[in-house]
């Protein structure tokens, strides 16, 4: 039962707030100013919508720790902690590919 | 529609407004100014809310954006190349008025365009850019950047500059001069003092260029003084503000820009001059003493005008500079916002990013990066997170972040005008 309740929740919600897109977590928007929305043909930065939400934690705390060398996004991830990062995460990952 | 009808019905409308809003979800948004900021707003807003009417007020058909502009100097590109039109704000559902907005009554909640009609507002956008503090610089003037341009809005100062270059004697004298903090672009007057050494360093390598500050640090300094030292030994000679680099007087006839230490004679001269936000912040309010105009940290709503939103280089954003990355931020955070309050929502606390890419040549890019949030009444650096690139560069990281900076330019584009 508890399976079936949940979908069912969940699509109540969505259709109850239309304005899905306005209820990103803190910090999403300013993502796509690099990991473009609109698939852009000639770019070195990954889009990151529609990718799952574990990779995309993953990918964070290791550029948090310096476990993976990065330019920009080291700096970028100190600033959020694991539950802003995992709310962001799973945004992106229920957003089209 | 006749001016008194289109006032008439703004003025009927404007009395339901907050029935008509918080009923159907909708709203009137008039966002004043399509740079990076605006032309974000207005097609965010209409694609968080469709049943929004959302009105950009832009005199220019084309926008000629700044970033990658010290890269036209340098011949690395074109100027079309930074020109972009409002056909993706359009098909958005955006409504361009292509004229200007020349008053905003905050009180009434409308907005005065130059083509005589008037546009009621449940909230207002203002991001109108810089305007120069003509006369604070004395001698320099609107005819003197015919002479000595500043080439800080991109597009017809910027080819002048550019075309004084390449006329340019080899071994003749290029003179910068940079304003004090705050103003458009941050790292931007040494970005290009980087790309034109970069330039002359191949065309005309007899050529020097003096760098007249009016400051004693800059943004990514050590960075880029590293690179001058290792691109371009002897070609930059950066003077500080306590060592005599504070223009006080410029003299177009003679190219002579004067500080309190002694004058300099250029071959061409570029002077950035002083700034302020653009002057219809002024007309309607919302730009203190300063020039520049003061927002709270959640929505950006004007501490001065209740109504009224403020973005980009114009407002007073606490520790977030005066960039292209984050005027888009701003207004994807404050499009969601206006969202909210029109819905009778409290908006979120946001959490921002900037990441700002200056190149020192072709192939050798460096950045800043910065995350805020609101922290007593204004936005904050979140301690901890943030800063420039790695002094020591390993792994052809000068030029991956080059790289970088080229695939910013085309996704920041594309996210702002579709």
């Amino acid at each position: 039962m508890g399976r079936f309740l949940l979908p069912v929740l969940a699509t109540a919600f969505l259709l109850a707030s239309p304005v899905q897109a306005a209820d990103a977590p803190p910090g999403a928007s300013s993502c796509t100013g690099c990991h473009a929305t609109a698939k852009i043909a000639d770019s070195v930065i990954p889009r990151i919508a529609g990718r799952k939400a574990a990779d995309i934690v993953t990918f964070m705390r290791e550029y948090r720790s310096g476990a993976w060398p990065s330019s920009v996004m080291g700096r970028i991830a100190k600033g959020f902690d694991d539950q802003q990062t995992e709310a962001i995460a799973a945004w992106f990952a229920a957003q089209p590919e | 529609m006749s001016t008194r009808r289109a006032f008439l019905m703004g003025t009927a409308a404007l009395g339901f407004a907050p029935a008509i809003a918080s009923a159907q979800g909708a709203g009137r948004v008039v966002v004043i100014g399509g740079g990076f900021a605006g032309a974000t707003a207005a097609r965010t807003l209409k694609t968080l809310e469709p049943k929004l009417t959302v009105t950009l007020v832009e005199p220019n058909p084309v926008y000629t954006a700044c970033p990658f502009s010290n890269s036209v100097l340098a011949n690395l590109r074109e100027i079309s190349q930074q020109e972009f039109r409002y056909d993706g704000i359009k098909g958005a559902g955006v409504t361009v008025a292509e004229t200007s907005a020349t008053g905003v009554d905050a009180e009434a909640k409308t907005v005065t365009l130059a083509d005589g009609n008037k546009l009621a507002y449940d909230r207002l956008v203002m991001s109108p850019g810089i305007d120069f503090n003509w006369g604070a610089l004395p001698g320099y003037d609107e005819a003197a950047a015919q002479k000595m341009p500043h080439a800080w809005k991109a597009g017809a100062q910027t080819t002048l500059l550019r075309n004084q270059l390449q006329a340019m004697n080899d071994g003749g004298l290029v003179v910068m001069s940079a304003p004090a903090n705050p103003y458009r672009c941050p790292p931007g007057p040494y970005e290009r003092a980087s790309l034109i050494a970069y330039w002359l360093n191949i065309w005309k390598p007899k050529s020097k260029l003096l760098l007249l500050d009016a400051k004693d640090a800059f943004s990514k300094q050590r960075l880029f003084q590293n690179g001058w030292a290792e691109l371009y030994p002897g070609l930059i000679e950066w003077v500080p503000l306590s060592k005599g680099g504070k223009v006080t007087s410029v003299d177009p006839a003679t190219l002579t820009l004067t500080t309190e230490f002694g004058s300099h004679k250029a071959a061409v001269a570029n002077v950035i001059p002083p700034q302020r936000a653009g002057a219809i912040a002024g007309q309607a309010g919302v730009a203190d003493r300063t020039g520049w105009c003061p927002v709270e940290p959640v929505a950006f709503e004007s501490t001065l005008k209740p109504g009224i939103h403020v973005l980009g280089d114009a407002a007073i954003m606490g520790g977030m500079p005066k960039s292209a990355f984050a005027a888009n931020a701003q207004a994807k955070v404050c499009a969601a916002a206006i969202v909210a309050l029109l819905a009778g929502r409290k908006p979120q606390d946001p959490i921002l990013i900037n990441t700002c890419y200056s190149l020192l040549a072709a192939d050798y890019g460096i950045s800043v990066a910065g995350v805020y949030r609101p922290d007593k009444g204004q936005l904050t650096d979140v301690p901890g997170a943030g800063g420039v690139s790695a002094l020591e560069a390993v792994g052809g990281l000068r030029g991956q972040e080059a790289l970088y900076a080229a695939s910013w330019f085309r996704t920041i584009t594309a996210e702002t005008f579709g």
